[in-house]
C-alpha cells in the first residue's frame, strides 16, 4: 500500500466527521453556542464576584480549555459513535484500516474545530473581559492546545475502547469523562483545594499541567508542563494500544457483529 | 488453487448463562474462481460464518487460510484482498450515496481518479446513477441493498462476500444483480462466498454448496451431487386405465420410489439411461391418460436437508 493509500485511510475518518459535522445543526451549538454561553457565564461571574485581573485570567483559561478539550474528544469518539448510532460498524472494520489510521483522523478534525473554537472563545473573551490570551506569547499556546489536543484524543480512545468492551449503552462514557476531568484537574480553581484523594488524582491527569502551564504566564503558580506533555503522549500511546486490543476482543466476544445489529 | 481453505472453524457466543455454540468443527475448502454457495436454515451460522471469512469476526478454534494468508493473523493482508456486502446493510445515515462510496473507497486506501473511477464503475453498475446525492437514510430497503453491493466491488477484491445478496431487492434488479455476480465471476475471475434463502438463485449461481444446519457443516457438493447423495431424483406422475403390477415398476434400476393409488403411479427415479423407458413398458397393458415430470430443485435438498 503506497503513502497516499495510507494516508487516505487515515483521512477517511475524517472526511466522515466533516461530512457529517457540516450537515448538522448541532454543530453550531457544539462549537459556538455553548462554548461561548459557558464563557460568558463565567465571565460575568468573575464581575459580580469582582475578582481581580489575574484570577478573571485564572477562570477564563480553564473555560476555554474545557470547551477545546470538550469538542476534540467527541470528535475521537465520534470514530465508533456515528457507526454506532447508523448501526455500520462493521463496515469499518471489514476494511483494512488499524486504530491508528482512525484515531489520527478523527484527531485532525478535531484539532480543527478545537483550534475554531479556541479563537472564537480567545476572541470574545478579549473583546468582553479583555483577556489576553497571547500574553504568554504564541509558543505558550502552541504548546497549551497540542496538550489538551493529546488528552482529549485519549479521553476519545476510552469512550471508545467503552463501547466495544461494554456494548451500545457504554456511550454515555462520551459525555461522562471530560465532566469529571474537570473535577478534578483544576479548571476553574486551584487543585490545592481539593481534598488530599483527589489531589493525587488530579496529579495524574495531564490536563491538570497544561492549566497550570498556561497560567504561569499569567502570574500564576509554577508549572511542570513537560511531566504533563510526558503523561498526555504517555496515555496516547496506552489508550492507542488498548484500542486496539479492544478492537481484537470485540471481533472474538462478538461485540463487533452485536454492534452492527 | 483453494482461495480460502477453513478447517475445524469453531465458534461460540457468550449468553446470560451459557455459551451457546454457533459454528461447530466446519471444514471446508473454496477454489479460486468458483461460486460458492453457504445454505441452510435460519440461526444454522451462515452469517457467523462469512464473518469469520472476511476476517470480521475471529474464530474461538480452527485454521483460515485466505488466499495463501493465514487469515487469524494476517488479517490486514486478507482484508485488502476481499470485500462484502451484508444483508440489512447499513452505513452512516447522514452520507450521500457518493460520499459513503468515497468514504468506504478511502477506508481501501483508494485514492485520487482510482477512487473517483472506482465510485463512478460501482454506481454505474448498481444503477445508482439517480440517486447518488440521496442521503443513505432516505433509501429503500432495496437502494441500501445495491449501495452495500456497490461498495463490495470498490477495491476490487479477489474474494467477493455476499450475505443474501438479492433480499430487498425487486424481482428485476435481483435479476440484474445475478447477472452481474455471474458477470464478476466469470470475466474477472472473482472468487464468490454467498448465503442465500432464495434457492433457485443458489442453483442458477452455485459451483458448489455447503449446506449447515445447528452450526454443522451436513452436506457439500454441487447441487447435482447434492440430489443424488439425498436420492431426491426425478419424479414422473403417470395416470392410467386398467391393470399394472407396481411390484414389477420397484425393480426396475434407477427407481427409487414408487407411490400407487388408484389410477395414479408416482415414480421416483434417478435418470439414468432405460430406466424412463422400462417405467413406460411397465404401462403396456393398461391406457395411460395423462403423464408428467417434474425435476427436483435445490429447494426439495434444502427441504431434505433442514428437516
Amino acid at each position: 500500500m503506497s503513502w497516499r493509500g495510507e494516508l487516505n485511510k487515515l483521512l477517511s475518518a475524517t472526511y466522515k466527521n466533516w461530512i457529517i459535522s457540516k450537515r448538522n445543526v448541532f454543530t453550531v451549538f457544539e462549537l459556538v453556542f455553548w462554548p461561548f454561553i459557558g464563557l460568558l457565564s463565567i465571565g460575568l461571574l468573575t464581575r459580580f464576584l469582582d475578582v481581580a485581573d489575574d484570577m478573571v485570567a485564572f477562570v477564563l483559561v480553564g473555560a476555554i480549555a474545557l470547551s477545546i478539550l470538550q469538542i476534540s474528544q467527541i470528535d475521537v469518539a465520534y470514530i465508533l459513535l456515528f457507526d454506532l448510532w447508523s448501526k455500520s460498524i462493521k463496515q469499518t472494520f471489514v476494511a483494512p484500516v488499524r486504530g491508528y489510521h482512525l484515531v489520527l483522523g478523527a484527531m485532525l478534525f478535531g484539532v480543527a474545530r478545537g483550534s475554531a473554537v479556541f479563537i472564537i472563545l480567545a476572541a470574545a473573551s478579549r473583546y468582553l473581559f479583555g483577556f489576553n490570551f497571547l500574553a504568554g506569547g504564541l509558543i505558550v499556546v502552541l504548546i497549551f492546545l497540542a496538550g489538551i489536543f493529546i488528552t482529549a484524543a485519549s479521553i476519545g480512545m476510552a469512550v471508545c475502547i467503552s463501547i466495544l468492551l461494554f456494548g451500545q449503552r457504554a456511550d454515555v462514557a462520551a459525555w461522562s469523562l471530560s465532566g469529571i476531568m474537570m473535577l478534578v484537574s483544576g479548571v476553574y480553581y486551584p487543585v490545592s483545594i481539593l481534598p488530599w484523594p483527589l489531589q493525587i488524582l488530579s496529579k495524574s491527569i495531564p490536563l491538570t499541567y497544561f492549566l497550570e502551564y498556561y497560567r504561569f504566564a499569567y502570574g500564576y503558580g509554577s508549572h511542570q508542563v513537560l511531566l504533563g506533555m510526558a503523561l498526555a503522549l504517555l496515555y496516547f500511546a496506552a489508550s492507542l494500544l488498548i484500542l486496539n486490543l479492544a478492537i481484537e476482543r470485540a471481533r472474538t466476544t462478538g461485540m463487533m457483529l452485536r454492534l452492527s445489529e | 488453487m483453494a482461495a480460502l481453505r477453513a478447517e475445524r472453524i469453531c465458534k461460540s457466543f457468550r449468553g446470560l448463562f451459557k455459551r451457546k455454540e454457533v459454528l461447530h468443527q466446519v471444514s471446508l475448502s473454496i477454489e479460486e474462481g468458483e461460486v460458492f454457495g453457504i445454505l441452510g436454515p435460519n440461526g444454522a451460522g451462515k452469517t457467523t460464518l462469512m464473518s469469520i471469512f472476511s476476517t470480521l469476526i475471529r474464530p474461538d478454534d480452527g485454521k483460515l487460510e485466505v488466499l495463501g494468508f493465514d487469515a487469524l493473523r494476517d488479517t490486514h493482508a486478507v482484508r485488502e484482498r476481499i470485500n462484502i456486502s451484508s444483508g440489512n446493510p447499513n452505513f452512516p445515515w447522514s452520507l450521500t450515496v457518493r460520499e459513503n462510496l468515497n468514504h468506504s473507497g478511502m477506508l481501501y486506501g483508494l485514492y485520487g481518479r482510482d477512487l473517483a473511477r472506482s465510485v463512478d464503475e460501482a454506481i454505474s453498475s448498481f444503477e445508482l446513477e439517480a440517486h447518488v446525492d440521496s442521503k443513505f437514510e432516505t433509501l429503500s430497503t432495496g437502494l441500501k441493498q445495491r449501495v452495500s453491493l456497490a461498495k463490495s466491488i470498490l477495491n476490487r477484491p479477489e474474494i467477493l462476500f455476499l450475505d443474501e445478496p438479492t433480499s430487498g431487492l425487486d424481482p428485476e434488479m435481483a435479476m440484474k444483480t445475478r447477472a452481474l455476480i455471474h458477470r464478476i465471476y466469470q470475466e474477472e475471475k472473482i472468487t464468490v462466498v454467498l448465503t442465500t434463502h432464495y434457492m433457485p438463485e443458489a442453483e442458477e449461481l452455485c459451483d458448489r454448496i455447503a449446506f449447515l444446519r445447528e452450526g454443522k457443516l451436513i452436506a457439500l457438493g454441487t447441487p447435482g451431487e447434492l440430489k443424488r447423495a439425498l436420492k431426491i431424483g426425478d419424479r414422473i406422475f403417470i395416470d392410467y386405465e386398467g391393470e399394472i403390477d407396481p411390484m414389477c415398476l420397484r425393480i426396475i434400476p434407477g427407481v427409487m420410489d414408487v407411490r400407487h393409488s388408484r389410477g395414479r403411479v408416482e415414480v421416483v427415479f434417478d435418470r439414468t439411461e432405460g430406466t424412463l423407458g422400462g417405467i413406460i413398458r411397465a404401462f403396456v397393458g393398461a391406457e395411460i391418460l395423462d403423464m408428467g415430470l417434474e425435476k427436483p430443485d435445490l429447494e426439495d435438498v434444502f427441504l431434505e436437508l433442514a428437516r
